[in-house]
């Protein structure tokens, strides 16, 4: 299966292409459970550090990388992109790229969650030890998703103040990771056991992206959007003057 | 040629294909627009967070639809066009990023389409006209005089010093308490009023520029209303249809005073041509049929859906520039803020009740 894999939602602009057969016997259908050296199995991948400017710099980036891996859009089975939680404006430029793609070349695309990218090569490592994949959303709060060792969720993608997310030490000592893992780290309850590890990476590895992709069923409508907070706005109010 | 045009800068989202002939005779294939009205009316005005959520999730459906009605593949079309700006970021960067997407994948060139640009051509789409012609853009977001004097050639002779003239409609339909969308509200309220009731001021009247103001007459409109609050239907009838007016006479005189500097500077206009939502104001376009028989020139007006915000102007603006080899990057930037001429924006007036 080939994949053009696309993330923007986090601080980084990344698109890779993966071809699971290239990468052996390894691949089962289900990502999570692969154990293989995920990194190599990238015909082509280029991941750009950034804050901003992910609607500028995507698609010539996905232009290279395509050239690089010497395929073709109509070669591609499906496409593979983040819907958050993140930044808003970044994870819209992702998935419009990913659906317009989609639509020009009549194949499917598929969304995956920042938090299950992050937590993916946790989970394929396996172990005992829950996961806690954790992104900042700011004033006090974070994005999170708790699994356990093996990839099954515990606790499902949601937004709560920083000590709500600490409350995953009663699933045992958890890994962190993620950008908001250090501020999980920093607010942990003292009489808990420390986080067996603390990974603030800033973005999801592209390649995980990829797999979960491939992973991922086409039926259901999933590249859309996991915002996890509504709008800012408020209803008009108070405005009218009184009627007679 | 045949071009695929997107347009996402404020609540619509609208796909549409063009054709234009090598003669420059243009011919809409499909056009579709959905407005997000149902989606901001309980905000009593568009929430910019929640039009680019919508525009998310809409817009390839609607690209697909339209494609289907004009019968196209997307390998047979000439070019993207997308609005590039301006307008509302979280929106913009969602319909430049699909069109990159579809010109990548099919190799077609992009064209970033200044929005105010393609509502200023529409005029091309609709019949033969020759530049330079005279622009009146009346929307809520935008108030402009301008002279078209090619494609990409542009002078802004007016444009307003504070709100638009659609944002003060809505303004004073709030107050009123009046249905979101309020513009149309106003007008349909004072169609049965009385427009001498109270005298508003005609904001700019005599000045020997171009610009607009309606910050003043909306707070004139307020302070009135509040005077002689609880309102009936009667006062509200009478408040809309005296706010009507002095917006109208405002306009008129402002476009006069365009008019003539257009001729000044650059000859006869071929004709005064009127876009924006406000254009599709029945009181408005009876006003401006005075403005251009007194300037000794054509009006034209064209049909409301062309006049609000709609793909079929975005895909003609690009067929244009594409006519003449002007395409962008994949790289391009999308633009909040995007100026159809390098003319600074008038500074704001420092004692404007002096000038009613």
């Amino acid at each position: 299966m080939l994949i053009l894999a696309i993330d923007t939602a986090l601080e980084a602009c990344s698109a890779a292409v993966l071809d699971t057969a290239a990468a052996g016997d390894g691949f089962a259908g289900d990502g999570a459970a692969v154990e293989i050296d995920c990194e190599r199995t990238l015909i082509a991948s280029e991941t750009l550090p950034m804050k901003r400017g992910h609607a500028e710099a995507l698609m010539p980036l996905i232009a290279r990388v395509m050239e690089r891996a010497q395929t073709n859009f109509a070669a591609l089975d499906r496409i593979a992109v983040t819907v958050g939680p993140g930044s808003f404006t970044g994870l819209r430029v992702g998935i419009a790229a990913a659906r317009g793609l989609a639509l020009a070349a009549a194949r499917p695309a598929v969304g995956i969650t920042t938090l299950a990218a992050l937590a993916a090569p946790l989970a394929a490592e396996g172990g005992p030890d829950p996961i806690v994949a954790a992104i900042d959303a700011r004033h006090g709060q974070v994005y999170f998703q708790v699994l356990g060792g093996n990839g099954t969720t515990l606790i499902r993608p949601r937004i709560g103040p920083i000590e709500e997310a600490t409350r995953a030490a009663r699933f045992g000592t958890p890994r962190l990771i993620g950008n908001a893992a250090p501020l999980l780290a920093a607010a942990w309850p003292a009489q808990a056991p420390a986080p067996l590890d603390i990974d603030p990476r800033p973005a999801p590895d592209i390649a995980w992206v990829a797999w979960l992709g491939a992973a991922t069923r086409t039926d259901q409508d999933s590249a859309r959007p996991l915002y996890l907070r509504p709008p800012d706005a408020r209803p008009a109010a108070g405005a009218a003057l009184p009627r007679r | 040629m045949l071009v695929l045009g997107i347009e996402t800068t404020c609540d619509e989202t609208a796909a549409a294909v063009v054709e234009r002939g090598d003669d420059g005779e243009g011919r809409i294939l499909a056009n579709v627009v959905r407005s997000q009205i149902a989606e901001h009316a309980a905000f009593g005005g568009v929430v910019p967070e929640i039009a680019a959520r919508a525009h998310v999730e809409l817009l390839d459906g609607l690209i697909a639809a339209a494609m289907d009605e004009a019968g196209v593949e997307f390998a047979g079309l000439s070019g993207i066009a997308a609005a590039a700006g301006p307008g509302l970021i979280g929106g913009v960067i969602v319909g430049l990023t699909t069109a990159k997407a579809i010109a990548l994948v099919h190799g077609l060139p992009l064209v970033a389409v200044n929005h105010l640009e393609a509502h200023a051509l529409t005029p091309r789409l609709t019949g033969p006209l020759e530049f330079p012609y005279c622009l009146f853009l009346v929307s809520g977001g935008h108030t402009q005089i301008v002279a078209v004097c090619g494609v990409g050639d542009y002078v802004r002779l007016g444009t307003t010093v504070d709100d638009a003239v659609g944002e003060a409609f809505d303004k004073v339909a709030k107050l009123m308490g009046l249905a979101y969308p309020g513009g149309p509200q106003v007008e349909r309220m004072a169609a049965m009023g009385d427009a001498m009731r109270f005298a508003f001021p005609r904001p700019m009247a005599g000045r020997k520029d171009a610009n607009f103001s309606l910050s003043g007459l909306k707070t004139a409109v307020r302070q009135e209303a509040e005077r002689i609050a609880p309102l009936s239907d009667a006062d509200v009838a009478d408040l809309c249809a005296s706010f009507q007016a002095a917006v109208i006479d405002s306009v008129a005189d402002r476009l006069d005073v365009g008019l003539a500097q257009f001729k000044a500077r650059f000859g006869a206009p071929a004709a005064l041509v009127a876009a924006g939502g406000v254009a599709a104001n029945a009181a408005l376009r009876a006003a401006l049929q005075a403005v251009a028989a007194r300037a000794q020139t054509g009006l034209i007006l064209p049909p409301p859906a062309l006049c609000t915000d709609n793909g079929a102007m975005i895909a003609w603006a690009g067929a244009e520039r594409l006519a003449l080899g002007l395409t962008d990057a994949l790289d391009t930037a999308p633009r909040a803020r995007w100026r159809l001429d390098e003319t600074p924006p008038p500074a704001p007036l420092h004692n404007t009740r002096a000038r009613f």
